[in-house]
Order: C-alpha cells, then sequence, then structure tokens
C-alpha cells in the first residue's frame, strides 16, 4: 500500500488510513481494500455518510441480550422473551450466525445461548474469555427449568474441547448436555474423508 | 511464472494450529523435522468438499505435498498417518496435548532442523493417546524439552553452593530453574518453598527411563503440586503466559468437582498414592 503514503512523509494519508480500514475486515484482501476505498472516494458524499451512519449506529444500538448473549436491540432479545418457546432446552452456539443457521432449519424450539468464540488455547482464548459463566449463572439463577443443553459448537478441535469443557460443568447440576451428531457432509465423498469424519459416521450410523 | 514447475516438499509433519486467511483458506502451522515451524496455506478446507480439511486439523500427524509460493508455500496434498482419535475424546489428555503443542510452537525456530522435537512431540502425543498417564507424559516431556534447548532444571544440587539439597528443605526459583538449599537462600529473594514429594518425583522423572518413571502413582492433589511447578518453570523460560497450561488446571478442576459432585467424596483418589520416588 505504499502507493497511498502521504508523500510528505508525516504519516498515513486519509485513504491509506481508509485502505488499512477496510483491509481489517475479515475476507478483505489488500486489493478488495484498496477498490473499496477508491469506491467510497468515488461515491457521493451522501452514499459515504450512510456508510459511517450504519456503522456507527450498529455500535450504539446494537447490545448483547443478558440472557442468551446473542447480539440483539433490546434485552432480553425477542428469542429469550418469546413465550412460545420450549424452556427447558437451551443450544450453545459459538456466533450469532449460528444461531440463524440453526433458526433456518426450523427445527429447534428452545433457547439459545452464544459462547462468542470457542476455547482455543492457541490463539489465546480459554474459557474465562468466553460466555461461559453467564450460561452458568443463568441456569442457576434465570431459567431454571433447563434439563437439556445441546452444544452445537462446530466439529473441530476446538468445538470437541469446548463441549467437553462445558459437559464437564454442566452435568454436576444434572443436566443433560449433548452435542450434535458428526458425520460426513451432504455430498461428501468416502474416498476423500478423513479417518475422524469416516469413523464417526460409521459409529453414529443410523436404521435406513 | 508459466512454464516453470513449481518445486515441491514431501515431508512428515504435525499440525499444530489453524487460522482462518480469507473466506475458505487456512493458514496451518506444521512441526517438521527437517524445517521446524513451517506457516503453509491450505486452500477451500472450509468449504464442506475440501479433501484437505480433516486431515489438517490441530494435533494431526500427517503427510504433506507443498509446493513453494512466492511468500508461504502451499499444501496441495494431505494425508493423515494419525490422527489420535482417543486423545481427542478425553479433555484431560487433549488439554495436556494443547499444551504439548504450544511448548513445540514457543520453543521451535522457523525453518531450522528440529528433528529432536519433532521426536518428542510424536512421542508424548502417542503415549497420550494410548492411555499412558498424563501426568509423567507431560512432565517427561517439559523436561526433555527443557534438556534439549539448554534450560535442564537442577533439582539436586544447589544452584548457589552445588551442595545436595535434601528434598525436605528445598527452595527452589522457577527464574534460575532450580533448588536452593537453606544456607544460599538469602542470595535469592525470589525463592520459594517446593512440595518435598512433588520434588522427589521430578528428580525421578529426570533421571528414570521413561517406562520406570511411568510405574509412579500419583494422588490428584500431587499431579496438580508437579504440575504447578513446571507450569511456573516452563512460563518462567517461555518468558510469557501459556493460555493452555491454565487450560490443563481449568479442565482438571473442572473433572474433579464433577467427580466429587457425582460419586461422592470417598471415591476420590481411591488407592492412589505417591511411590516415595527417593
Ligand atoms: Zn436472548
Amino acid at each position: 500500500m505504499n502507493d497511498f503514503r502521504d508523500p510528505s512523509g508525516s504519516g498515513a494519508s486519509p485513504i491509506a488510513r481508509l485502505v488499512d480500514a477496510f483491509h481489517r475486515l475479515p475476507g478483505i484482501g489488500p486489493k478488495s481494500a484498496q477498490r473499496l476505498a477508491y469506491h467510497v472516494l468515488r461515491a457521493p458524499e451522501e452514499e459515504a455518510r450512510d456508510l459511517a451512519d450504519a456503522l456507527m449506529e450498529v455500535k450504539r444500538s446494537v447490545v448483547l441480550c443478558a440472557r442468551c448473549q446473542n447480539v440483539t436491540a433490546e434485552t432480553p432479545c425477542r428469542i429469550c422473551s418469546d413465550t412460545g418457546r420450549e424452556r427447558t432446552i437451551i443450544c450453545v452456539v459459538e456466533e450469532p450466525l449460528d444461531v440463524v443457521a440453526i433458526e433456518r432449519t426450523g427445527g429447534f424450539h428452545g433457547l439459545y445461548h452464544v459462547l462468542h468464540g470457542v476455547i482455543s488455547p492457541a490463539d489465546g482464548v480459554g474459557p474465562e474469555d468466553l460466555k461461559i459463566a453467564e450460561l452458568l449463572a443463568r441456569i442457576r439463577d434465570v431459567d431454571r427449568d433447563i434439563a437439556e443443553v445441546i452444544v452445537a459448537t462446530n466439529p473441530n478441535l476446538e468445538g470437541e474441547a469446548t463441549s467437553m469443557y462445558l459437559g464437564r460443568l454442566l452435568r454436576p447440576l444434572g443436566i443433560r448436555v449433548t452435542r450434535l451428531a458428526r458425520g460426513l457432509p451432504a455430498g461428501a465423498d468416502l474416498e476423500y474423508a478423513d479417518d475422524v469424519t469416516l469413523g464417526r459416521a460409521l459409529e453414529f450410523r443410523q436404521e435406513v | 511464472m508459466p512454464g516453470r514447475a513449481p518445486r515441491v516438499t514431501k515431508t512428515e509433519a504435525i499440525v499444530i494450529r489453524q487460522r482462518r486467511l480469507g473466506d475458505a483458506d487456512r493458514i496451518v502451522t506444521l512441526i517438521t523435522p527437517l524445517r521446524g515451524k513451517v506457516d503453509v496455506v491450505a486452500k477451500g478446507v472450509l468449504r464442506s468438499k475440501s479433501r484437505l480439511a480433516g486431515h489438517l486439523e490441530p494435533l494431526t500427524h500427517v503427510e504433506v505435498v507443498l509446493a513453494h509460493g512466492r511468500s508461504l508455500d502451499v499444501v496441495t496434498q494431505a494425508q493423515a498417518v494419525e490422527s489420535f482419535p482417543a486423545l481427542r475424546g478425553d479433555l484431560d489428555r487433549l488439554s495436556a496435548a494443547l499444551y504439548l503443542t504450544e511448548l513445540a510452537d514457543r520453543f521451535t525456530v522457523e525453518h531450522a532442523d528440529a528433528t529432536g522435537l519433532f521426536t518428542l512431540l510424536h512421542a508424548a502425543l502417542v503415549r497420550l493417546d494410548r492411555g499412558d498417564g498424563q501426568q509423567v507424559v507431560t512432565r517427561t516431556y517439559e523436561l526433555a524439552l527443557l534438556d534439549a534447548t539448554g534450560f535442564r532444571p537442577e533439582w539436586t544440587r544447589c544452584l548457589g553452593c552445588g551442595v545436595e539439597v535434601p528434598a525436605g528443605e528445598a527452595r527452589w526459583s522457577p527464574l534460575e530453574g532450580g533448588v536452593i538449599c537453606v544456607e544460599c537462600v538469602a542470595r535469592y529473594p525470589g525463592a520459594l518453598p517446593i512440595d518435598a514429594t512433588a520434588l522427589r518425583v521430578l528428580r525421578a522423572y529426570q533421571s528414570l527411563p521413561y517406562e520406570e518413571a511411568g510405574r509412579i502413582r500419583l494422588t490428584d492433589d500431587l499431579a496438580a503440586r508437579l504440575e504447578q511447578i513446571m507450569h511456573s518453570l516452563m512460563r518462567a523460560v517461555a518468558e510469557r503466559e501459556l493460555k493452555s497450561a491454565a487450560f490443563v488446571s481449568a479442565a482438571r478442576h473442572a473433572r474433579v468437582a464433577e467427580e466429587t459432585a457425582t460419586a461422592g467424596l470417598d471415591e476420590i483418589g481411591n488407592g492412589a498414592y505417591a511411590e516415595d520416588a527417593d
């Protein structure tokens, strides 16, 4: 990004700053960041102001639900305050987008809890960095009828570590702790499946 | 680069971590025997049809083919040799394995021979996976790692005067990496008390062959004391907090709490004892 360096050498130019800001977004490489910055530069002022307002608005008005820790405009969130939902079961997920994905299936009618990450010591994330204390407090103090917790973390090493750790914390409270079934993804090819996936698909086989 | 065939390397490796790169790719950190620690790019691993994904999970012993890229090498083939399924299915062993790999990560340099360290890490993962005691595997690995990197701790002779220190009277310094006798303790203001039984076990772990060290039986309580000593030593040598060390302890606390809640206190530590290792 040397092209955008302030010629006076006194620091980053406004456009270099914008390119940097876009580059920090997930999935945006240096080339895309430059394209986006130039787009903003050429766009009418209103468009730029709309973008800036939307960015600030989301930071001002979106909070975390005090119960499920999902992002929401009001707390408790819509799902937590919906009296039509089963209040004996919580599905624990890593991120807010996972709630959207499970809601889309239409197959789950209980409550959620968003951890905001997954235990990953290699990335400097331990249990204390996630919303685990909030989950325990909520089950103890608010949602006292919880009988089952489904741990829907991703089926990778960090997801497994998190689910096993949650199991240890929740079982002493008399709660059934379950995990999403694992196996071959739709459209997979047996020949290329790794041993762990194939082994689990065998282990969790079903009647046809 | 048209017309020029990419140079490729085939190597065995242990995957120690992964991070996202854009929407579908990952940067995978490998420990290899000949090139030490290397970051490589795995393309498309977040797509469900990826042929690489499951083979490049952390804690996998893998055969990879790497094509030399401009900045980072790119994985073109990956085949898991061992995926250590038993270790993955048990939180204590899994957390121990994460700790072993974090240490390997901290103690290896990039692009330098690491044959010794690769062998140590591989042996420790195999031992954890087949069900050897988590303590003996972890502690002997730490000690071997310290040996190999020039940080061998001194558990027997006083760092100040060289005299043999009786286990019951010893103090120790994590920063200096050894024990201190009563006469010299004034010269080491950071010296801490050290549990005599734990010190005897550490002496045994350092001097006995692995198989014999494995016969020393430990209570949960003694295991926790050993762990605490070695974690502070490793932290002092690595000069940083080790997140995985804290997770090993958290996982053990959670297990003990669960056992206490479900089985009742009388079952805890049933029949386990610490053999006098002197
Ligand atoms: Zn909520």
